[in-house]
């Protein structure tokens, strides 16, 4: 059958990134395509490129319903019948249901022109009509719950006539019930001719809804599937495919115990967290996203407040209510988003990695003494192998890799003992990401303790002496590396056991 | 729309009943018909003004310049009018004059802030500055008054309908253009969609630069309308006269429930903010308070009622979960 989409040879290079190396992908009439990859594979830069968001590098060829097309805006991707629905939703939480259905559309009225507020509410009812659903279409947004948001972002794409509808992890936020009803409506979907791709870490989903598969690996196209030849071992062997480059290294028992969690909760965010981290030793924390990982660790570091539970920092229980807690008791945390939370990009590499040592860059008038602050990150700079080690160089200009390092440099800076890092590799070249891998490994060196939150589960495997897995709030297993293998570790997060879940 | 936007209006719209309650009881005068008159005609150039103020803070904008502008376009309205002959058709001129050099200041500041991407706040700080340097340049802080203007603007200001002044039909024009505007145009709902979620609304096809300057051309536009207000209700010009008057514009659009950050605002709730902050000034002037505790009680209003916004919002956000937890 001719395909309804067809994308070839597509890639797209940030600076110091290719994020997509001429993949390709291909979409029939009628199907629910999954396409699946781990976090970074590419799914959603394809997918911007997809809808206008992002343009692709020279070469790229997207044909649509038997025409080229090259789009520039997500408008133009909408009225060509190609909708969206981002995992945010992207919707308009003060604007009515109607608007958030219609906008954009002509009896929502054009340029200047005045709202048509009868018909616009009345095809917005009949779209929602269609999914079985039944509210007031004058009420905001954000009064309805995010499963029926959902529902009118899916309307949406119905009075747009959608011949392609993209669901960007449309059950991130579904509670199980909601997640049956998308599936009879995704039924409802195909039945009437409309192609969805579908993108989703649950394998268990994708084997329910899904006709073809589509795996992205690393930027790369691996290859597309049809269900018939596919099971959940073969697909996790597909997507963690991944060579890394292992770091030769001992194993580290560790030192004496430096940190301990007991029965960690928080509603909604995890439940009975408990484990312990020892000296010397990296701890990984791995799952999903949105398995509760990061906002663990923010408790840990004292910015999400945990319901219940107990923090014992070198066998003493402490009482972390603030992050200036934490730091007290030598805790140090880079987060996820080094960019906007961990770096001043504006300011100097000195000044970045002095910023959280302030206190002790002072003179004998109090004021900062500027060669005390260069000697510090000089010799960070040195002991880190920042490139090119030019101290006043702005942070905003190193790559992303250096940019991590100065970021560990400005936390190295205060002496922790522990030290919490999401997400170390976020963003950075493959070359790079080994380099922080073994920076990593040689801090463990000097006793400090680490955990490292990845999704990346090569990274987990290269870093970690132990790891844990996260599904749901819950801490679902613990594997020793030395005998962890991806398939492993994707059991536990996907399926919550170790061995594999398919037939 | 309703119950949002109501449940909040109700707030204010109780606060200001208790308030006129406890006036009436305290001082028959409060609520004679020219008593309340008075209070709409003294504060008819701060509603006019909040009008505009309050799609400007839907968009997540604001504009500090509106007093600025409003007296430049009094002080170039009001010279003009000393050469214009005594017709009514100057009446017209005026009306034209102050409303095209509003709306003229106004689309410089749209300008700015939609095509160089200066933050609302900067842009319009930066015209301030320079409208109000000018404006004392050029007249040097010098009056005009009634005996300048055209004798048939004298008479259009004292003009009543019914027993009711002009300025009354005035806020009444300004409040139901606006309420149609953003009720009933693409270019109002734009407005609350950018204020909403600006990357969607892209995403949605909205012309993010030409909503920001729609909605900084119609500030400039209402200022000059605001003007004439000014120049009816006071007949003369006073060229230092609105210093610091962007604040209690501003007061009067967050008391009435706009959220500052962008996104929620009525014309409504704006009317009963301009109300409330007209019937305490009114009420601590009949009950003999010093003026001076005004501004102390207007402070406190706005901190109750933002605060309780604030409060209300964290609490139903911190109810949304973050990861559906196995149990």
């Amino acid at each position: 059958m001719e395909s309804l989409l067809r994308m070839s040879n597509i890639s797209k290079t940030y600076p110091g990134v290719k994020a997509l190396d001429q993949v390709q992908l291909a979409i029939k009439p009628g199907e629910v395509h999954a396409l699946i990859g781990e976090n970074g594979a590419g799914k959603s830069t394809l997918m911007k490129i997809l809808v206008g968001v992002e343009n692709p590098d020279e070469g790229a060829e997207i044909h649509f319903a038997g025409e080229k097309i090259r789009l520039s805006k997500p408008i133009e991707a909408t009225l060509k019948g190609i909708s969206m629905i981002y995992q945010d939703l992207s919707l308009f939480p003060n604007l009515s249901v109607a608007e958030n259905i219609c906008i954009g559309t002509e009896s929502a009225a054009k340029g200047y022109a005045r709202v048509k507020w009868k018909p616009m509410k009345a095809r917005a009812e009949k779209a929602l009509a269609e999914l079985g659903l039944k509210v007031d279409v004058s009420l905001p947004l954000e009064k309805l719950s995010i499963a029926k948001q959902q529902l009118v972002a899916i309307a949406r794409s119905l009075v747009f006539d959608s011949k392609l509808i993209v669901m960007d992890e449309p059950t991130s936020s579904l509670s199980s019930g909601e997640v049956e009803q998308l599936y009879k409506i995704i039924e409802d979907l195909r039945n009437r001719g409309i192609s969805i791709i579908y993108i989703s870490h649950k394998l268990k989903e994708l084997f329910a809804v899904a006709d073809r598969f589509t795996v992205l690996r690393d930027g790369k196209f691996v290859g597309s599937y049809d269900k018939e030849d596919m099971d959940e071992d073969k697909l996790i062997a597909l997507m963690v495919g991944r060579e890394v480059d292992v770091i030769n290294r001992e194993e580290n028992a560790g030192g004496e115990e430096v940190l301990r969690v007991e029965g960690l909760s928080k509603k909604g965010n995890f439940k009975d967290i408990s484990f312990s981290l020892r000296a010397g030793e990296i701890v990984g924390i791995t799952g999903l996203v949105g398995a509760g990982r990061t906002e663990l660790a923010q408790a840990l570091f004292g910015l999400n407040k945990p319901d219940s539970g107990q923090i014992y920092v070198a066998g003493k229980k402490v009482n972390i209510r603030t992050s200036s807690d934490a730091v007290k008791h030598k805790m140090a945390y880079i987060p996820e988003s080094r960019q906007t939370q961990g770096l001043f990009l504006r300011q100097s590499i000195t000044d970045n990695i002095s910023v959280t040592v302030f206190g002790k860059m002072l003179n004998k008038f109090k004021l900062i003494d500027r060669s005390k602050e260069q000697k510090l990150a000089s010799e960070y700079i040195q002991i880190l192998d920042v490139r090119p080690p030019i101290a006043g160089m702005n942070a905003g200009q190193l790559s992303g890799g250096n940019q991590q390092k100065v970021v560990i440099a400005k936390w190295l800076s205060t002496e922790p003992r522990i030290l919490i890092i999401d997400e170390p590799t976020n963003g950075i070249d493959i070359g790079a990401k080994t380099e922080i891998h073994k920076l990593l490994r040689r801090l463990t060196n000097k006793g400090i303790g680490i955990i490292v939150i990845s999704s990346e589960l090569p990274e987990v495997l290269a870093v970690s002496d132990r790891i844990l897995v996260m599904r749901r709030g819950r801490i679902s297993g613990e594997i020793a590396a030395s005998e962890a293998t991806q398939e492993m570790i994707m059991n536990l997060a996907v399926l919550g056991t170790k061995a594999g879940g398919s037939k | 729309m309703k119950s949002v936007f109501k449940s909040k209006e109700i707030g204010i719209l109780s606060v200001l009943l208790f308030l006129c309650i406890i006036l009436s009881v305290n001082n028959p005068v409060f609520l004679t018909a020219d008593n309340i008159q008075d209070i709409f005609k003294a504060n008819a150039i701060l509603a006019i003004l909040a009008m505009g103020m309050t799609l400007v803070i839907i968009t997540g904008g604001i504009d500090v310049s509106v007093a600025a502008i409003t007296s430049a376009a009094t002080v170039i309205t009001g010279h003009l009018m000393k050469v214009l002959p005594d017709s009514p058709l100057s009446v017209a001129a005026a009306f034209a004059i102050a409303i095209l050099s509003g709306l003229l200041l106004g689309l410089i500041n749209g300008t700015l802030i939609a095509k160089t991407k200066i933050p609302p706040i900067v842009a319009t700080l930066g015209t301030m500055s320079i409208i109000n340097g000018s404006v004392l340049y050029f007249t040097n802080g010098v009056y005009l008054n009634s005996s300048n203007f055209p004798k048939a603007f004298i008479r259009f200001a004292d003009f009543k309908i019914a027993g009711i002044s002009i300025l009354i039909y005035l806020i009444a024009l300004v409040t139901l253009i606006t309420w149609y505007v953003m009720k009933y145009t693409m270019i109002g709902r734009s407005v609350f969609a950018i204020g909403g979620n600006p990357v969607s609304a892209v995403r949605a096809g909205i012309h993010l630069e030409r909503t920001q300057l729609f909605v900084y051309g119609y500030m400039g536009f209402l200022a000059g309308i605001a003007a004439l207000a000014q120049m009816v209700y006071t007949k003369s010009v006073d060229p230092n006269g609105m210093l610091g008057f962007e604040l209690t514009v501003i007061s009067a659009v967050v008391i009435g429930g706009a959220n500052i950050l962008g996104g929620n605002g009525s014309v409504w709730g704006t009317l009963i903010g301009v109300v409330l902050l007209g019937v305490m000034q009114n009420g601590l002037i009949l009950s003999h308070v010093d003026t001076y505790w005004q501004k102390v009680i207007v402070g406190a209003v706005i901190l109750t009622a933002v605060s309780y916004d604030f409060l209300r919002r964290k609490r139903m956000e911190s109810k949304l979960l973050k990861v559906e937890v196995e149990a």
